[in-house]
């Protein structure tokens, strides 16, 4: 996954230093600084390239990316420029070490997986204590004041049972096709509903989704964070699940992220599509509009390109076409649904402000458009989504189009008048 | 900790920060103000530091402390600039001025924009657009470039043909001087002739007058609709008739652009439609304002060349208009595959010169030895003419420069000038005498003076060093 020295060289020298990147970089778009913008960092890159000293401003530059793949999208010159920033965070790891808030971490989804779910376990016993819900949305805010945490803060409810849990109790019914369903960390752990919904409405559609309790974390967080080892290890014990259920011919996934991650590994099996569930609907679009019927959705709505989905994979033109479909012309673009929302893995934890200031103009675009629901097809999204509409005390909520889609399934058909 | 940070730059930086400045906004750290030592050209000269003033009091407090210390000032926008405009040397400050990038005003009544001069073209054009108003100068790099560095360079882009360049839209200007006074030029009348005309004299001045620091801009109503059309012609002749037809028989178009033949092979096999075989020269053209005169005037490009041009299609809904433009963006990734690099030059010519110009860069193409692309705005003579090489080959470099030395030489020739819309900056200024005789250019120098007699803005632009 990560270049070689020669490969990154080869890939600077395509940059021309057009500056096209400047025009959708949401960190310089916010900050106008020209070290924080693709064409900055490449260049220092380039600078410092092989060198065993790391100055502090070569550091914050290589820190200041959300990795949320804008510039490449607009780089004429197409310049792999989030591969080379992840191979800049490997060699600030491999000279300095993890920073020992995401090493810790990061430990968990290395060792046996058993222990976020745990964490996580324990996490929702005690979370009650120091986090409160919200009135609207799923997520929590804290109660008291607590270090580095404003009270306008989300963090997801961490639920009592997680989505293995909850799947070792359902059958599927028989004559069902098998595929894969690659979870994701945030479903599996955080938000096992959107997990089930996702399930249902493949059942609908004639599917038996398999969910291998081996499959691990992506890895998309520890790769960006520069910690290549972990990264390896998630991918290699993904790819092992993948070869032993070959015969499997499609993998679907509802995480933007995750089929970002899982499209990028090299050596998966030929035979083995992986598609983001909007993709995957839209193949089966018949029988879907079929199944749905009359029902639509009677709430305004609007929708936010995940980065990993769109410019990650190049996908926006299903989920369109999926909101359409449940809910017709109440589904209204914002202005710039493309842009980054500012989430960026940890990087709306670790830079705060900056990310808030991102999310700020996410907020204002969606509130624009009267809509009562902001769909969005990745759980990080949705979660920064969400803090968004604390932040600005906005009028609506952000679900999963999946969730929206499998709601809909569940009410009874309107009666014709 | 002294290794990362110049003595002097500190000093400043100590300076600035009594005054207010946050660490934000000042580059002072070695490795970080490499990020502001270039441009689009590729050329690199480090500056000893970087500053981003947020207001006019910034800048005037940066303007003041520079000439306190007899420091050099290298105003920058989005550092796109395609002559090197931008480039600092090593004893000067940048003034970067992305951090001033508030629209202030939007006034429909005099339909005037006043901004700073870091707001980014787009997002201007789509701020007026929400009030149904229009700035139409459209320069391809408009998504990032600022309107400060449009109004310096004169930026123009394929809309000039009918609404003119950046210059055409600028009422007036704020400016602060080198030394930190400020001055003012201009105003909202349409009509206004008191005195010498300081607007149109910064308008395109390449940084080296006076720092912009606030900008009016004329702004018009949106057209109601537009509509793109194709047109393939037998040779540059064809086609730079059929230029002169349309203005003739008062079709208006708000674009004509063109591409050579050696643009059509190039990406000829990636267009979703045929082109025939024949085809030498390629028009994109399209038209603009309210629906029924578009309709008429789209009748009338049909009437007047459905039997000259070997080929001529009409975008009937958004998609095909995309796939049509597709013939021009897909260009330069395409005349890459050419050669591993190219030489370009934007000059601008006469209309009717324009095939007299393209026929003997086709033989100086054949003399060097080095294919020669061109393509451009053929609705007011702006010509892109790349020179396609591998730089690394010292033979093909050295027939590069001549080639260069040549092409200017053809378009002065021709009664044309060095640059339609990049601007001389340092890649140009040796080849500046050849198109101004001295007297002329001593009359710009003396301008120069009159602003900053010590040549301590951008030196080293327009005027060799
Ligand atoms: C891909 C690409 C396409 C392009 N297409 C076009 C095109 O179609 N048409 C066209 O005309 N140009 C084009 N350009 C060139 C360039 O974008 C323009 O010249 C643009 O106007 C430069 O704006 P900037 O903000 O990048 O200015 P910079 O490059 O930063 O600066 C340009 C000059 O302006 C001065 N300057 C900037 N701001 C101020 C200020 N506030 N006060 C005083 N001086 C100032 C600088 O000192 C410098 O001399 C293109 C460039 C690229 C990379
Ligand atoms: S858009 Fe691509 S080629 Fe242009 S400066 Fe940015 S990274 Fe370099
Ligand atoms: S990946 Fe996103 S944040 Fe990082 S440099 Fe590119 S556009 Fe900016």
């Amino acid at each position: 996954m990560t270049m070689t020295p020669f490969e990154i060289e080869e890939e600077l020298k395509k940059c021309v230093k057009c500056g096209a990147c400047m025009a959708v970089c949401p960190i310089y778009r916010q900050t106008g600084r020209e070290d924080m913008v693709a064409r900055g960092k490449l260049n220092l890159i380039e600078l410092i390239k092989g060198s065993k000293e790391l100055p502090a401003g070569w550091l914050e530059a290589v820190d200041y990316c959300l990795l949320c793949c804008s510039c490449e999208e607009n780089c004429s010159k197409g310049v792999k420029i989030t591969e080379i920033i992840a191979a800049a965070r490997v060699q600030q790891t491999e000279i300095m070490g993890l920073n020992p808030i995401k090493k810790g971490v990061f430990a968990l989804l290395k060792n046996r997986i058993i222990s976020i779910s745990r964490f996580v376990k324990l996490g929702s016993f005690g979370q009650w204590l120091l986090w409160q819900r919200l009135p609207r949305h799923s997520g929590l805010v804290r109660r008291l004041p607590l270090p580095g945490i404003d009270e306008k803060t989300v963090i997801p409810a961490l639920p009592k049972r997680n989505l293995d849990d909850l799947l070792r109790k359902q059958r599927a019914a028989a004559g069902l096709q098998p595929i894969l369903f690659f979870p994701g960390c945030a479903t599996r752990y955080l938000h096992p509903q959107m997990g089930l919904d996702l399930i249902f409405v493949l059942e609908k559609l004639g599917f038996n989704a398999i969910v291998p309790p081996e499959f691990k974390c992506c890895g998309m967080v520890t790769w960006g964070a520069g910690d290549e080892s972990t990264s390896a290890k998630l991918k290699q014990a993904n790819l092992k699940v993948l070869h032993e259920n070959a015969g499997i011919k499609q993998l679907v996934t509802g995480c933007a992220s995750c089929g970002h991650a899982l499209k990028d590994y090299d050596g998966r099996p030929q035979n083995c599509e992986i598609l983001d569930i909007s993709e995957f609907l839209f193949q089966h679009r018949e029988k879907l509009e079929d199944l749905l019927g009359k029902r639509k959705l009677r709430q305004k709505i609007t929708y936010h390109d995940p980065c990993h989905l769109r410019k990650g994979q190049g996908v926006s033109k299903e989920p369109r076409w999926l909101l359409n479909l449940i809910a017709g012309e109440n589904f209204i673009e914002m202005r710039h649904p493309e842009r980054c929302c500012g989430a960026g893995g940890t990087f709306g934890i670790t830079h705060k402000e900056l990310s808030r200031k991102i999310l700020k103009e996410k907020t204002l675009a969606a509130d624009a458009t009267g809509a009562g629901i902001v769909a969005s097809g990745c759980p990080g999204c949705i979660l920064q989504l969400t803090e968004g509409a604390v932040v600005a005390e906005s009028d609506w909520q952000a679900e999963h189009p999946i969730t929206l889609l499998a709601n809909l399934l569940h009410q009874t058909e309107p009666e014709e008048r | 900790m002294d290794k990362l940070i110049d003595p002097l730059a500190r000093q400043l930086t100590a300076r600035l920060k009594d005054a207010g400045f946050r660490s934000e906004q000042i580059v002072a750290d070695k490795v970080l103000r490499t990020c502001y030592g270039y441009d689009a050209t590729r050329q690199s000269s480090d500056p000893l530091l970087a500053l981003l003033p947020e207001n006019e009091l910034q800048v005037q407090t940066i303007l003041r402390l520079a000439t306190e210390k007899n420091l050099k000032i290298f105003p920058r926008g989005a550092g796109s600039g395609m002559s090197g405009g931008a480039i600092p040397s090593a004893d000067g400050i940048i003034l970067s001025l992305t951090r001033m990038r508030r629209i202030l005003e939007i006034d429909e009544d005099n339909m005037i924009a006043t901004v700073e001069p870091g707001v980014v073209t787009g997002d201007l054009q789509e701020e007026v657009g929400k009030f149904g108003l229009f700035y139409p100068p459209d320069p391809a790099s408009l998504a990032f470039s600022t309107i400060g560095g449009n109004v310096t360079e004169n930026a123009g882009g394929p809309r000039a043909v009918k609404y003119g360049v950046t210059g055409n839209f600028v009422m007036g200007l704020e400016a602060y001087l080198i030394n930190g006074e400020k001055i003012t030029c201009g105003n909202k009348c349409i009509k206004s002739v008191s005195g010498y005309d300081l607007t149109s004299l910064l308008v395109g001045s390449e940084g080296t007058l006076a720092v912009i620091t606030k900008i009016l801009l004329k702004l018009l109503p949106a057209p109601e609709t537009a509509k793109t059309s194709l047109l393939a012609f037998s040779s540059m002749t064809a086609a730079a008739h059929a230029v002169n037809a349309m203005f003739k028989y008062q079709i208006n178009p708000s674009t004509i652009e063109f591409l050579d033949h050696h643009s059509i092979n190039a990406v000829r096999s990636e267009l979703p439609f045929a082109l025939p075989e024949a085809a030498d020269t390629v028009l994109l053209v399209e038209i603009d304002g309210p629906e029924a005169q578009v309709k008429n005037q789209s009748k009338k490009l049909n009437e007047l060349f459905k039997n000259d041009a070997l080929l001529l299609i009409d975008a009937k809904d958004e998609s095909e208009r995309e796939q049509l433009w597709l013939a021009r963006r897909k260009l330069s990734p395409a005349i890459a595959n050419i050669a591993p690099h190219k030489i370009n030059e934007d000059i601008a010519v006469p209309l009717a010169a324009i095939p007299e110009v393209i026929s003997n860069l086709e033989e100086l193409s054949r003399e060097i030895n080095l294919p020669i692309v061109c393509f451009g705005h053929a609705g007011d003579g702006n010509i892109h003419v790349n020179v396609m090489l591998d730089k690394n080959d010292p033979d093909q470099a050295e027939r590069g420069r001549k080639g260069i030395d040549k092409i200017f030489a053809i378009t002065l020739e021709a009664g044309g000038t060095l640059s339609g819309e990049h601007g001389i900056g340092n890649t140009k200024s040796a080849y500046f005498d050849k198109e101004w005789d001295p007297v002329t250019i001593a009359t710009m120098r003396a301008v120069k003076k009159a602003f900053d007699p010590d040549n301590r803005l951008n030196p080293g632009k327009i005027f060799p060093l």
